[in-house]
């Protein structure tokens, strides 16, 4: 039968987090587009970050074992294998892997090489995420890219050989590009041995030297149609090629979808680590300072580094896992959410819920919310109305 | 004792209020310590737009070849909004000074006043003022008064008010050229409401004029028109300060004070005499002001309704001529409906609101009222577009023609006039003031008027074009109501009243401007602008077809959640118009923009 009021109404307990994300800052330059927190040019900093990142990681009083692990950036691989070998070692001492666990690295065509791989292999990584955003020459040099197509295919081959499992990203809807560059890079991603695919439309993000250039008129953004047009076809291309849609820019072949990512749209906890990392623990949302320096003297000098702390509350944990689960192509449970948070959005957003409906942008099949093709395209919409 | 009434004709800042300062100083009614500057405009607003709002009535004593005389200078409303409490003023006076500035030349208002002084038969004084002024040219105004307003240049007294030149024989003047008013103490009481103002102690005060009889401390009386009776309870002059005494006989002006909580009860050019059947003969020419010009107030977004309306009901108790009412609109929520003199009394209306209290006001075009004869033969009066039925109904639209005076230096003759005849005028005439300047007379549209004209004339004459109007009367014309429509929902609070030959270009404007102001939605939005069923105009806010973040892990989170919830929290306080949902910001930038392309 149907539990009572009092048997559901119970304390929110927060799980402890099984996942971590940890940020590299260093990146041989900046790109115009990127306004990640990245330190170019100061290599001199590797040591010093080691050990600010270790202080951090120290706050943990104890190992904590993670199912995933998540090393982004920046370029984690920019710097000398040596050093990775040190970075490996640290995160091994603090975040032990479990069995079958998935650890990603994100690496750059132009860092990455047979030594490097094989410190990554080595060390567990099992997953790694290329940042090969085009094959195309034209378009990797608007984007200020230093790799060329040649290095890129070399680059993913002999990370199948050393990993396995190699996701790339794409960049689409850059500068000048046309919907048939677009359907090259497409193709011949299609033919690399690659087990996952993130895809991702350029934006113009304040602070960096595109969004300057565009304001003075010097970049030209790529029209909204076309840039649908370009999305639309990665979707069908992603398909042809095995690659499901698992999220709104993820394709992945079976039981290839990353799972650390997975659990940032689930509203899993994680632990973050580095410069501008975002952590979520015990409803606390905290994110570290920007600046990597910053970051880095504040560890060094033994105070806290977060430049943000949010609390969530169990309702707002809620309305975010709704907002946030609906990228992913497969819908998100709304039973499973109330049983988390005794927030039962289908009754606390039936209006909302009723008007994506009626234009069509959302199935709700019993406590199913799920995206349809033309929600897809305006996801936002979708994630606002159940916010 | 002799009595003189008075007043003073004159253009804003021509030296209308200098000269009444200076009378007063050398009558001896104040001390020059005592004298503050511009003492009869007391208010501040007034004082900052140089304009004289309300009727004001002050009695000086003063000593000529041995007699002494009362002298009452009673002030006039200068602005044409005000012209029937201008008329009230003059009919308690006997003689007008008719003053101009000695380099500034006669104005449209200075005219349009004193053909009504005329009217009235008063004797007219001319005078011209700042002949101090090293660039005064007494010579050239002095033709400029004989050619349009008939004076005998070797009448004009020459004063500067400011410098106190030529004051005792301006009062020598008045004694001579004024008739003293005619009228028995021993009649039934007859007087004249020619102003009130309220007192926030003791009520109402009421400003007559006595023209037969006598009224007494104490004593019952009736206001004819009105219907109502009451006790005086004080009455007295102002001496320029309220000063009390025991009675008023026929000739002089003064003021009563018998317990009236409003001053809506008070009827500028109601008759006081006594109760019962030996009352004096209502006197003529009473008339309730007419409100001619309406537009919608409503407080901006989140803004408190009731305060909107305390705010109004605080005002309407000063000014009984301003009315409103509740008035609820789709775009723009819950307001009022408000009715005004004229447009000038309109702009007074809403600086004092924004003045004296807090509220941020958004206000809609204003419109005249008009007349519309149905086809049932009714005659419809309309005061604001949305009440205006459909074509089909509509027999005969009229709307209201003015008479505009409008005074121009030469070289900008041509433009006024092209201008004049886009807003459909019909010259009436033409006249020289002299060698440098004319006045044009028009019939034209008080709609055309509110609408942009007098900006549109000092625009182009470089600020020199003085304009002054008078209504005529009604006329029937071509008239529409032009509606806009949001994806087939007519928008009330943007539907106008205009010529049908000016709809397409006006229709085209709006849909415009609101197109571009309109968010789009998850669905396409037809922005149109019709008469009646038939569209004129047309545009299309395309419906969203991509939307998404694409990146969106664990350190995006809080950012964007952040975003969406203040889009969502914009969202809530936009109103719906069916099932399209428009800021209040962007029926403002319509309403603000006017219909301008
Ligand atoms: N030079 C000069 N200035 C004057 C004279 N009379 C008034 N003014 C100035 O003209 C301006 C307008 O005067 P005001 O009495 O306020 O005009 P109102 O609008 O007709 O009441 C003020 O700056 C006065 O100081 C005068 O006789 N000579
Ligand atoms: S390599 Fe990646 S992280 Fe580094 S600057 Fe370029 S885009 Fe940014």
């Amino acid at each position: 039968m149907m539990s009572t009021a009092s048997e559901t109404s119970r304390p929110p307990s927060w799980p402890s987090p099984t996942a971590a994300y940890i940020h590299i800052p260093f990146c041989r330059h900046r790109c115009g587009y990127c306004n990640f927190s990245v330190l170019a040019g100061r290599d001199d900093l590797a040591d010093r970050f080691l050990e600010a990142l270790r202080w951090e990681l120290s706050r943990l009083e104890q190992p904590q074992t993670v199912d995933t692990l998540f090393i982004g950036g920046g370029t984690p691989t920019h710097l000398p294998p040596a050093w990775l070998e040190r970075l490996l070692q640290l995160l091994a001492d603090w975040l032990p892997l479990a069995d079958d666990g998935e650890f990603s690295v994100e690496a750059n065509p132009g860092d990455i090489d047979r030594p490097r791989l094989e410190r990554l292999r080595a060390a567990g990584v099992n997953r790694i995420s290329l940042g090969v955003q085009s094959f195309a020459a034209d378009k990797l040099r608007i984007l200020q890219r230093d790799h060329d197509e040649a290095q890129a295919r070399t680059a993913v081959e002999q990370a199948a050989e050393a990993l396995g499992n190699v996701s790339i990203d794409l960049i689409f809807a850059a500068p000048e590009e046309t919907l048939e560059g677009w359907q090259r890079d497409l193709a011949i991603a299609a033919e690399l041995p690659i087990t996952h695919l993130s895809t991702y439309a350029l934006t113009f993000e304040k602070g960096t030297e595109f969004w300057t250039r565009r304001a003075r008129g010097g970049l030209r953004q790529a029209d909204e149609d076309l840039e649908l047009q370009m999305y639309q076809y990665a979707r069908q291309a992603g398909a042809a090629a095995g690659l499901a849609q698992y999220e709104i820019s993820n394709f992945a072949r079976p039981g290839r979808q990353c799972r650390h990512n997975l659990g940032y749209w689930r509203g899993r906890p994680w632990y973050g680590f580095g410069p501008g990392a975002t952590g979520f623990l015990a409803g606390q949302r905290r994110t570290n300072h920007r600046s990597p320096t910053t970051y880095i003297r504040r560890c060094l000098d033994g105070s806290d580094p977060a430049q943000e702390c949010e609390t969530i509350t169990v309702e707002h944990w809620a309305y975010e896992r709704a907002a946030f689960g609906v990228r992913m192509i497969e819908g998100v449970d709304l039973e499973a959410i109330r049983l988390d948070t005794e927030v039962d959005l289908r009754k606390t957003r039936s209006q909302e819920i009723a008007d994506c409906r009626r234009w069509g942008l959302v199935r709700l099949e019993g406590e199913h919310l799920q995206l349809t093709e033309k929600g897809i395209a305006v996801a936002d919409t979708v994630s606002a109305a159940l916010l | 004792m002799q009595v003189r009434n008075f007043c003073i004709i004159a253009h804003i800042d021509h030296g209308k209020s200098t000269l009444a300062d200076r009378l007063l100083e050398f009558t001896g009614t104040v001390t020059k310590r005592e004298m503050k500057e511009q003492l009869l405009d007391d208010l501040a607003l007034e004082r900052e737009r140089g304009i004289t709002i309300k009727a004001r009535a002050v009695s000086m004593r003063y000593e000529h070849q041995g007699e002494t005389y009362e002298l009452n200078l009673i002030d006039t409303p200068g602005h044409v909004d005000f012209q029937y409490e201008v008329s009230r003023s003059l009919a308690c006076c006997e003689g007008a000074l008719l003053l101009v500035d000695a380099f500034q030349g006669v104005e449209a208002q200075t005219v349009a006043n004193a053909y009504a002084a005329l009217e009235h038969e008063l004797s007219i004084i001319p005078v011209i003022n700042k002949i101090d002024l090293t660039h005064a040219r007494p010579d050239e105004v002095a033709f400029e008064m004989e050619q349009s307003l008939g004076c005998e240049p070797d009448t004009i007294v020459k004063v500067s008010a400011k410098a106190g030149i030529g004051i005792e024989d301006l009062l020598t003047t008045v004694i001579e050229k004024v008739p003293s008013p005619g009228g028995s103490a021993d009649a039934p009481l007859q007087a004249m409401v020619f102003d009130s103002n309220y007192d926030d102690y003791r009520g109402a005060i009421t400003y007559i004029r006595v023209m037969n009889g006598t009224v007494r401390k104490g004593q019952k009386i009736r206001f004819l028109r009105a219907g109502s009776e009451h006790e005086v309870v004080e009455m007295g002059q102002f001496r320029p300060h309220r000063t009390s005494c025991d009675s008023l006989q026929a000739g002089q002006v003064g003021y009563l004070i018998c317990n009236i909580k409003s001053l809506k009860d008070v009827h500028i050019g109601d008759t006081v005499s006594t109760p019962g059947k030996d009352a004096a003969q209502p006197l003529t020419g009473y008339s309730r002001p007419k409100r001619m010009v309406y537009c919608g107030l409503f407080p901006s977004d989140g803004q408190d309704f009731s305060e909107l309306r305390d705010a109004l009901g605080k005002l309407s108790i000063n000014d009984p001529s301003f009315e409103f009412e509740p008035e609820t609109s789709d775009a723009l929520g819950f307001g009022f409906r408000c009715g005004f003199l004229g447009l000038l009394h309109m702009e007074i209306v809403q600086q004092r609101l924004e003045h004296e209290s807090d509220v941020d006001l958004v206000q809609t075009a204003p419109n005249v009222t008009y007349e519309i004869v149905d086809k049932r033969g009714e005659t419809l009066t309309i005061h604001k577009p949305q009440d205006v039925p459909d074509p089909g109904d509509i027999e005969e639209f009229r709307q209201p023609i003015v008479r505009c005076s409008i005074v121009v230096p030469n070289e900008y003759i041509g433009a006024v006039i092209k201008l004049c005849q886009e807003r459909r005028g019909i010259q009436q005439g033409q006249e020289y003031l002299g060698p440098t300047r004319a006045m044009l007379v028009y019939d034209i549209p008080l709609a055309e008027v509110i609408y942009d004209l007098h900006d549109r004339i000092k625009s182009s004459t470089r600020g020199y074009g003085t304009l002054d109007y008078e209504m005529r009367g009604y006329e029937a014309a071509d008239l529409v109501r032009m509606d806009i429509l949001v994806n087939g929902n007519r928008v009330d609070a943007l539907s106008v009243v205009c010529h049908r030959a000016d709809a397409q270009r006006r229709g085209r404007a709006v849909v415009k401007k609101l197109k571009t102001e309109i968010d789009r939605h998850m669905f396409e939005v037809a922005v149109q602008a019709a008469i009646g069923s038939r569209v004129i105009a047309r545009e299309t806010v395309s419906a969203i077809r991509k939307n998404v973040t694409a990146k969106c892990y664990g350190g995006d989170i809080t950012r964007k959640r952040k975003l969406l919830q203040k889009q969502k929290e914009g969202k809530k306080r936009m109103k719906a118009i069916g099932s399209v949902e428009i800021s209040q910001k962007a029926f403002m930038s319509v309403l603000s923009t006017g219909e301008e392309g």
